[in-house]
């Protein structure tokens, strides 16, 4: 049975194997050889769709591959007729050899027969005829057909061509418009940020002119204030001075050694302790004092004055214990008064001296 | 201008042009190819023809056959297989101890013994050459794999000594690369497939010679059994 199969060598499923290899090395490159040849049909392809843009020489080599395809029609329709003819013409002969081996009679008929089969292929030949007139005249109206339809096409095409120029056109316009615009836009802003600025740059100006003027202004407050403050101090000084001088060459020549260099307390401090002195000097001239009083004696009086000078009132605060020369003291001061120096006095000597106290020695005027 | 394209974008211009490594590789993808095909087919052959001796022998042994009929008629001259090697060498034990044993458990044990010596032939007989099918399949893609990244590396070498790195001057080394994979798996796919299938025949068929050896083992039982009641009596 099996026994002889058993053994089974490698000889022939080696050869299998490299058959297997062979076939898929072979089918790779089947694969490959028809993807490299079909790279021409491509490009005819290509060809095709330049021609087809060409409608007008397509089309007349399509009319004319129509006509000569009606043609051959034409002539396969004769070829087909002359066929029947010829068969029929055989068959006659056939049939008519065979009448000849039988009866006259039929033969006759027969005839009739070849006649009638006679006359239907030429009925058939002229219907053939007939169909290929009314098929070439099919194909000329197709061609017609066609060619009125390529026209179309080409009108439609030119139209959307033109309106696709028309809308270019519009689109160009339009962007021309845009950029128009926008150039208008983009000056007009121009513009205004150039006016903002201008105006701006107005402004600050105006706000630096005001700041200058505003500074100049208060320097010059401040300048009239300080030639103010030195008028003033000029003044008083003027003043102090002038009470000095009037006080007397003592009291003018201390004024004026003093006046320059000493402060206005200090300076008002003197000008008190100067109309003081006034004071007293004034009395003391005034001063009558009674003969026969004793050296030595001496008396201390109350003045009060208003800020004009005038004397209110006086009175004896410390007698010298001699009535005669306590009233000649009130009498001296009675005639001394007003003291009009008090006007010039600064306002703190004025109240000052509202009320104060003077103590008379007659020995100092001897 | 696409011709030559094509020229050099062609199978076996790229085999031609490629790196020795990469050919070298294709060259032990190929051999592995055609190796594994070879066994595929012996393996095949093999099987199927042992499935239809062991099926003829079957019917033969269950015809009713005298048994030592049939052991006359398998010519000992050469080896058997299949079925037959089994019955064979069961019952030449069978013969063998039948005269020396005293008792049948004796000569059953010696019996089933040299049946499964013989069965472990038939297996290693079966499963000759199919690990070298596995081997096929689960390195040829890693070989292949190996193959294109060497191709790669050498791509990019090539591209850092260009000037212009277009994808035109790295295309023909990337796909010659990328053959090496391919062959890799072409290997491959039919190894794994195959490998599966044969195996799996060959333990359908082992157990159908273990089903024999049990059913003669039986047998043999039986005889024994019968024997020793007449020797018994």
């Amino acid at each position: 049975m099996a026994r002889e199969e058993h053994r089974v060598g490698y000889g022939l499923p080696a050869l299998l194997a490299i058959g297997v290899h062979l076939l898929v090395v072979g089918l790779s490159m089947l694969s490959l050889v028809p993807s490299a040849r079909t790279e021409p049909p491509s490009a005819a392809v290509v060809q095709a769709t330049l021609v087809s843009t060409e409608t007008a020489t397509d089309q007349a080599q399509r009319a004319q591959e129509a006509r000569a395809r009606a043609a051959a029609r034409q002539q396969a329709e004769a070829e087909a007729a002359r066929e029947a003819e010829r068969q029929a013409q055989e068959v006659e002969a056939r049939q008519a050899q065979e009448q000849a081996a039988r009866e006259a009679a039929e033969a006759e008929s027969q005839r009739q027969a070849a006649e009638e089969a006679r006359v239907e292929a030429q009925r058939r030949a002229e219907e053939a005829e007939r169909q290929a007139r009314l098929r070439e005249e099919q194909a000329a109206e197709q061609e017609a057909e066609r060619q009125r339809q390529a026209e179309e096409q080409r009108r439609r095409e030119e139209e959307a061509e033109r309106q696709r120029q028309a809308e270019e056109q519009r689109r160009r316009e339009e962007e021309a418009e845009r950029q128009r615009q926008a150039e208008e836009q983009r000056r007009r802003e121009e513009e205004a940020e150039r006016q903002r600025q201008a105006e701006e740059q107005r402004r600050r100006e105006e706000e630096a002119e005001r700041q200058r003027q505003a500074e100049e202004q208060r320097r010059r407050e401040e300048e009239a204030e300080r030639q103010r403050q030195a008028e003033e101090q000029r003044r008083r000084e003027e003043a102090a001075r002038r009470a000095a001088e009037a006080a007397g060459g003592s009291l003018d020549s201390l004024i004026a050694s003093e006046q320059e260099a000493i402060a206005n307390a200090r300076q008002a401090n003197e000008a008190a302790n100067g109309f003081q002195a006034l004071v007293r000097r004034a009395v003391e001239q005034a001063w009558i004092i009674p003969p026969g009083s004793v050296d030595g004696l001496e008396a201390t009086l109350a003045l009060n004055l208003l800020p004009t000078g005038e004397l209110v009132g006086v009175s004896v605060v410390r007698g010298s214990g001699d009535a005669g020369f306590d009233r000649s003291a009130l009498q001296a001061v009675e005639r001394a008064a007003p003291f009009r120096e008090m006007r010039q006095l600064p306002a703190a000597a004025q109240s000052q001296f509202r009320q104060f106290n003077l103590r008379f020695r007659p020995g100092d005027i001897r | 201008m696409r011709t030559p394209v094509n020229d050099t974008m062609s199978i076996p211009h790229l085999i031609m042009n490629a790196s020795t490594v990469v050919q070298l590789v294709m060259l032990i993808l190929v051999l592995g190819s055609i190796l594994s095909w070879v066994v595929i087919f012996q393996r095949s052959l093999v099987l199927s023809r042992a499935k239809k001796a062991h099926k003829a022998f079957e019917e033969h042994f269950w015809s009713g056959v005298d048994l030592n009929d049939l052991y006359r008629q398998i010519p000992a001259e050469r080896e058997s297989l299949g079925g037959e090697h089994l019955f064979r060498a069961g019952f030449r034990e069978f013969h063998r101890l039948l005269p020396k044993a005293k008792s049948p458990q004796a000569i059953l044990d010696g019996v089933q013994r040299s049946m499964r010596v013989a069965w472990s032939r038939e297996e290693e007989r079966l499963n000759l050459h199919l690990v070298f099918l596995a081997t096929v399949a689960s390195a040829s893609p890693y070989i292949g794999l190996f193959g294109t990244v060497w191709g790669i590396m050498g791509s990019f070498q090539s591209l850092s000594m260009a000037q212009q790195a277009t994808l035109a001057t790295v295309a023909p080394w990337i796909a010659e690369a990328l053959i090496a994979t391919a062959m890799g798996l072409f290997a491959a796919i039919p190894a794994v497939i195959f490998y599966n299938r044969l195996s799996a025949e060959t333990g359908r068929l082992l157990g159908k010679y273990e089903d024999f050896a049990e059913e003669f083992h039986s047998i043999l039982h039986r005889n024994l059994q019968g024997r020793g009641e007449s020797a018994a009596a």
